[in-house]
């Protein structure tokens, strides 16, 4: 279980990430046209959340706590959780679908398995 | 919703978890730094994850100036910064129609954005009370991965998004055991040179967007 994250530190983070949605957001906006993206730029700029997102998300279902190490097993609860959230968004956009569905996998698996 | 939800379950108190959902006002990026506010990870490690997350609002900054460009500086900023994932692509389909009442345009952006805004606060805020009174054991806090899945599953419906993604993924796997959560970093940077490199070898798709701000 963890301990509630709180005081001046965790101040400074949220200050810190409200301004990256400032700077990111009005970056084009308040440059003027000045600044120009350049299509590798582009290009990257439209990939980087996916792929930031990606070596999020994959981790934290295969390094999963209290070890940390791989966990490829088809027991692993939070794999199991993934795959069935994966497999309805392949069939449909509903998101609480596919939150539904894979927190009940998950949970299942976890009192189950 | 869910952003609430998760940050209250992966152990933010209610009043930070609302400060969080009030000034930060992004999704994607509030649910990727939490796993790493939760461990304990460094603020500019933190902060950064938050950057790239955000980095394709610059894309929709770019795209949306020339429709602004007589505006003070002040209403830019303001139209920019909230600015979301769905107000930006219900801004585009506006002009594509041909609907835009292009004298107001920056009246009706701001309120289709505060619209969102309020919505998504409100959602935010049911999230983060209720989460609050339902026990740990739940495992609530793996909402908050389901919901970056379904955040990023319709983007990858392009060559490059899924060879990047990949690519990001065994490199975070690998470089896991790095300290202050950098092999996050590795990972990343390893996607986007993957994807770019691929792109490089195709024709460029369309802009591509999320659900959630």
């Amino acid at each position: 279980m963890n301990e509630p994250v709180s005081g001046i530190a965790l101040g400074v983070v949220i200050v810190g990430l409200a301004l990256s949605t400032f700077v990111t957001r009005t970056s084009f906006l308040l440059a003027g046209a000045r600044l120009r993206l350049g299509h590798r730029v582009e290009v990257a700029l439209r990939y980087a959340p996916v792929c930031t997102l990606a070596a999020i998300i994959v981790p934290d279902i295969l390094m999963h706590p209290p070890a940390h190490v791989l966990d490829l097993s088809l027991l692993n609860p939070r794999l199991i959780g993934a795959l069935a959230a994966g497999l309805w968004l392949c069939w449909s956009r509903n998101i609480i679908g596919c939150l539904a569905l894979g927190m009940a996998a998950y949970s299942l698996a976890r009192v189950y398995l | 919703m869910i952003s609430g939800v998760a940050m209250v379950k992966g152990g933010l108190t209610v009043p930070w978890a609302i400060m969080m959902s009030l000034l930060v006002y992004a999704g994607s990026a509030q649910l990727a730094a939490l796993p790493l506010i939760v461990a304990g990870a460094p603020l500019w490690v933190i902060v950064a994850t938050g950057l790239i997350t955000n980095l394709r609002f610059v894309i929709y900054s770019a795209a949306l100036r020339p429709y602004f460009a007589d505006r003070s500086a002040a209403t830019r900023a303001a139209l920019g910064f909230f600015m979301t994932d769905f107000t930006f692509t219900r801004f585009m389909r506006s002009v594509q129609e041909g609907t835009l009442p292009t004298s107001h345009s920056d009246a009706w952006f701001a309120g289709v954005c505060s619209s969102n805004w309020i919505t998504w606060q409100l959602s935010a805020m049911t999230g983060i009370i209720g989460a609050s009174y339902v026990p740990t054991e739940w495992g609530l806090e793996f909402t908050g991965t389901l919901a970056l899945i379904a955040l990023v599953g319709p983007s990858l419906n392009a060559r490059p998004a899924v060879v990047g993604a990949a690519a990001a993924a065994v490199v975070a796997l690998v470089a896991y055991p790095l300290p202050f959560k950098l092999g996050l970093f590795c990972g990343a940077i390893a996607g986007i040179v993957a994807a770019t490199l691929t792109d490089s070898f195709e024709q460029p798709t369309p802009l591509q967007s999320a659900g959630e701000p």
